[in-house]
């Protein structure tokens, strides 16, 4: 992986150089351009390939990256592609807490460089009807619970965004706020250790964009998009049951599982189908977002009405 | 004039048109196109009589064309939530409206628009013109609809809620005035 100090390095050389030719400085600046426009416009990730089973179709970039959810800076969906903008990723550090072996901080970098990258091409179904296929890069969520050795009292994990009101608009403006912040999201034990649940830090083989929760986010696949709580600052064991987000806002529309379920509607509009991004024909919803024979067993004897 | 106005009221059909090859959310977008343009020309098609009362301007002669371009959108709307969305599934289409809140406050709301652009004609206008006040109903369902459609309400939200209780607002303000002079 390239490292951040390449761009410096070059300024540097380019300065030695133009300081040296003095007069010529010109010449030297068409070159500093030249070198400058060579450079790789953005990083490709090295990662493990997935054979995609499913033969999903992803959807495009463009599409993905242009229609986000991201409430810190705005409600509408194409808004926070500019203004996420702003985001500084470097250095960013996602602080682990709880009942775990050893407190810590540690950079999304050094995250990578331990647990490797690998591809899982996953659909995402959102709350609000409409889903579309990304081929996330990232690791497990159990890898890094297994380095972080939760003890006998962490029965559920929970995960809150960053809180930086100079960098997200919408935390800084108190009682009048979209939602509340930092944003919480929360996964029982089980569901955090199962193969699917995954943390990204990029897509289509690149670093994440901004807008789409850099640096690093969570991806729960066969639950409502919502779960997939973006740009993680805090990961914690804890024994009691966090109170995520939406379902603080609104209990009667948002439970704590948001398992992805055709059979039962959104108090206010049906699940039963789908709208996949860039198409003007919908599709039937699958139970557990086309994931059920691997998951269900978590939910074995649960009401799923209830427990919604 | 009235040609600037049908342009105007023409624009959010052709961004639709425009935009509808690149759309990341097609059904989103021409539902949010049409539904915005239906409440704005709404709302426009209120503001001719208190612009009478407020500045002595007489603007009445557009307020039909409006109210019409209104009930378009309103239909183009439907459309989308019959054809598109529900996709010719009647069955499914009635247990919606039925079942849920923010689609039959919808439905209503179209219902009385529908009144009143059959009865908007010349000779049918003037027997049944006091039953046009049910466009106040109309409005408030509707606002309630695009309150209930979103996750959160955001500025669009509330600006549209403040527009319609400054032109209610000045109605009832009106009236009350009204009423009181006739007292002395």
């Amino acid at each position: 992986m390239p490292t951040p100090s390449i761009t410096p390095e070059i300024l540097f050389e380019a300065r030695r150089h133009f300081l040296k030719l003095g007069a010529g400085a010109l010449v030297s600046s068409t070159a500093l351009s030249q070198l400058l426009a060579s450079m790789p416009e953005e990083i490709q990730l090295s990662f493990t390939k997935d054979p995609n089973p499913l033969k999903l179709t992803p959807n495009t970039f463009e599409q993905v990256s242009n229609y986000v959810n991201f409430y810190e800076f705005s409600t509408d969906k194409t808004a926070p592609v500019k203004m996420a903008q702003v985001m500084k990723l470097k250095p960013w550090s996602l602080g682990f807490f709880g009942e775990i072996a050893r407190e810590e901080m540690v950079e999304v970098d050094d995250l990578i460089a331990k647990f490797g990258l690998e591809e899982r091409i996953y659909r995402f179904r959102c709350v609000e009807g409409w889903s579309m296929v990304v081929p996330w890069i990232g690791f497990p969520l159990y890898k890094l619970l297994d380095y972080l050795r939760p003890n006998s009292k962490a029965k559920y994990v929970k995960f809150t965004t960053r809180h930086e009101p100079d960098i997200f608009p919408d935390q800084a403006k108190g009682l009048f706020a979209s939602i509340k912040h930092p944003y919480v999201e929360g996964l029982r034990m089980d569901e955090a250790r199962h193969p699917l649940t995954f943390l990204a830090v990029g897509m289509y083989g690149k670093p994440l964009p901004k807008q789409n929760g850099a640096p690093i986010r969570l991806v729960v696949p066969w639950k409502y998009g919502f779960k997939s709580i973006k740009s993680l600052d805090l990961i914690e064991c804890v024994e009691e049951q966090p109170l995520n987000t939406w379902q603080a806002m609104a209990p009667e529309e948002y439970g704590f599982y948001a398992n992805v379920n055709p059979h039962v509607d959104h108090p206010r509009w049906s699940q039963a189908k789908e709208r996949v991004l860039g198409k003007l024909t919908k599709q039937e919803t699958l139970m557990f977002n086309g994931y059920e024979k691997e998951v269900s067993h978590l939910y074995a004897g649960m009401d799923l009405r209830k427990q919604y | 004039m009235k040609t600037l106005i049908v342009v105007l009221a023409l624009l959010p059909l052709g961004y639709a048109y425009y935009t509808l090859e690149s759309a990341i959310d097609p059904i989103k977008m021409l539902y949010t196109t049409t539904g915005v343009g239906a409440m704005l020309l709404l709302l426009l098609s209120l503001a001719p009589s208190t612009c009478q009362r407020v500045c002595a301007l007489n603007l009445l002669r557009f307020r039909k064309t409006l109210g019409l371009f209104a009930f378009v959108y309103a239909l183009l709307h439907v459309s989308v939530f019959i054809v598109l969305d529900s996709e010719l599934d009647f069955v499914t289409l009635f247990a919606k409206s039925l079942k849920k809140p923010f689609i039959y406050v919808g439905v209503i709301a179209f219902l009385i628009l529908l009144l009143m652009a059959l009865t908007s004609t010349k000779k049918l206008f003037a027997r049944f013109s006091r039953y046009h006040k049910a466009v106040y109903g109309a409005l408030v369902l509707i606002l309630l609809h695009d309150f209930w459609a979103q996750k959160v309400a955001g500025a669009f939200e509330y600006g549209m809620m403040a527009i319609g209780i400054v032109l209610v607002g000045e109605r009832v303000w009106h009236e009350c005035r009204f009423d009181m002079s006739k007292r002395h």
